[in-house]
């Protein structure tokens, strides 16, 4: 249940087999079932979320009824709403599980706790939340000014098998496009490589 | 030669049933079901009889992708309407089965049939995935369908039914469909207290299915609607009678023993071919087809 989490730790952060072990310890997993929401706007929770199996995504909802996905969260992905679980203030997104999840639930102390246990992993850590923020200006970049199909195939490349996963409004919606457009993305990529 | 009745391995319940689109709601007997080997069938969904209720809008599984396999649709009742990437369609009616050859890729859809759903009714049909080897995996897909009026049929003595032979050979009639194995896959329908011989060579994988009513098997065993019954290696010969009228879905193949690597609707042997088969499914090597 614990190994996962542990080599995506290793992998990061450069800690021993004994270290991500006593690290992990106190972690508990828990099932969502396929629709249930683990957050909702207003919650104050300060988890994280990482998948040992299946799908959760970070959704808002606008007033007219219509939800923006921020991010899908798939196997050995970490999801969190950080006004909550950092900044001890409402969420503002839902959380919620699109496939049947089994995920640890990771307090946010669990980063500041670890540092007790492994002195320079704090310089690892911002490291690792400097990779988020570069993620995150690449993908607004891709907002304001990709293509359709430029924001399509970075998806691919960033989730492959999402689209065997998720229905394709899904998709638009975290691309922020219509369902149409991507289906003309994907209409036109047929064109140009079906055999 | 003495006769050698094959020995059952296990009778198997259906297990808990799971929907498939909003349009078939399926007990999947292997691979998660029940771990036997079936090699060379990889899967098969069984959606025992049930109601669905009128509905304009038909019920289905919207465009999804096959690779590296074949997919076998037999239809008991219900209607099913299908559409692929390759500009194919039609409609698997009651009796009717389509051997659909996906191998290197294809885009398809299966509803049901607009004039079933808008009535509503009993609806029961089998999807088999049937494996292929690796040298035919990435060859052209094709389709054969296969109407009910047109199977090949065995009469069985003493008025006690038929035999469809949607594959392999029963006795003098030979299959209706092409395989790339070795493959047995019958329909068997009998009258009450009707009596069906079956041979099949050891070390074919093999198993039944009772569609309707209920069987009795080598004299000894009963079988009940819904159950399948996997048999062992040892012994070729089965003898069938029926209880009431039934029908069975016999299938009997030659294992591929083939490395399997599967993800969702792709099955390969190796793990790099699936990530390929998904590279190409995103990036439209599969074709395009409308929602």
């Amino acid at each position: 249940m614990l190994e996962k989490f542990q080599s995506y730790l290793k992998q990061r952060l450069a800690i021993t087999d004994e270290q991500a072990q006593e690290a992990t310890s106190c972690l508990q997993t828990k099932q969502f079932k396929k629709g249930s929401i683990l957050l909702r706007p207003g919650d104050l929770r300060s988890e994280n979320y990482f998948i040992n199996e299946g799908l959760l995504r970070c959704f808002s909802i606008d007033e007219k009824g219509k939800e923006h996905i921020i991010q899908f969260a798939p196997e050995n992905w970490m999801i969190s709403e950080r006004n909550s679980s950092v900044f001890k203030e409402p969420s503002i997104f839902f959380i919620d599980a699109i496939e049947n999840t089994e995920a640890l639930i990771v307090p946010s102390h669990f980063f500041v706790d670890i540092q007790k246990l492994v002195p320079h992993i704090l310089e690892l850590n911002i490291l690792m939340l400097h990779n988020s923020i570069r993620f995150m200006q690449k993908r607004i970049n891709m907002l304001l000014s990709a293509t359709a199909e430029e924001r399509y195939l970075d998806f691919i490349k960033l989730y492959p098998n999402l689209t065997l996963r998720v229905p394709q409004w899904m998709i638009a919606s975290y691309l922020g496009i219509t369902p149409e457009s991507l289906s003309r993305v994907r209409k036109d990529l047929a064109k140009k490589h079906f055999r | 030669m003495p006769t050698t009745f094959k020995q059952i391995a296990a009778i198997l319940n259906p297990p808990a049933p799971h929907m498939v689109g909003d349009g078939f709601r399926v007990h999947n007997f292997f691979p998660s079901g029940y771990k036997i080997n079936m090699d060379p069938f990889y899967l098969l969904d069984y959606n025992a009889k049930i109601e669905f209720s009128a509905r304009k809008h038909p019920r289905g599984v919207g465009v999804h992708p096959h690779r590296g396999f074949e997919t076998v649709t037999i239809a008991y009742h219900g209607a099913v309407a299908h559409h692929d990437s390759a500009g194919n369609s039609g409609v698997i009616n009651p009796g009717d089965i389509q051997w659909m050859t996906a191998a290197s890729g294809i885009l398809h859809k299966e509803y049901h049939e607009e004039r079933y759903s808008q009535k509503g009714g009993p609806f029961q049909m089998v999807q088999l995935w049937v494996n292929l080897p690796a040298k035919y995996k990435m060859t052209a897909p094709k389709y054969q369908a296969i109407e009910h009026a047109n199977i090949a049929t065995f009469k069985l003595a003493e008025d006690s039914g038929v035999i469809e032979v949607i594959a392999g050979n029963y006795q003098s009639v030979k299959g209706s469909a092409f395989t790339y194995t070795p493959i047995e896959l019958y329909n068997i329908r009998l009258k009450a207290n009707g009596k069906a011989v079956l041979n099949t060579p050891e070390h074919y994988n093999t198993a039944m299915i009772v569609i309707e009513g209920s069987i009795t098997i080598n004299d000894t065993e009963k079988i009940d609607t819904n159950q399948m019954v996997h048999f062992n290696h040892t012994g070729t010969q089965i003898d069938i009678g029926s209880n009431e009228e039934a029908i069975v879905l016999f299938l009997s193949g030659a294992p591929i023993n083939e490395p399997i690597a599967q993800y969702g609707p792709f099955l390969m042997n190796k793990p790099e071919e699936l990530e390929q088969a998904i590279e190409d499914y995103n990036t439209g090597k599969f074709g395009y087809l409308e929602e």
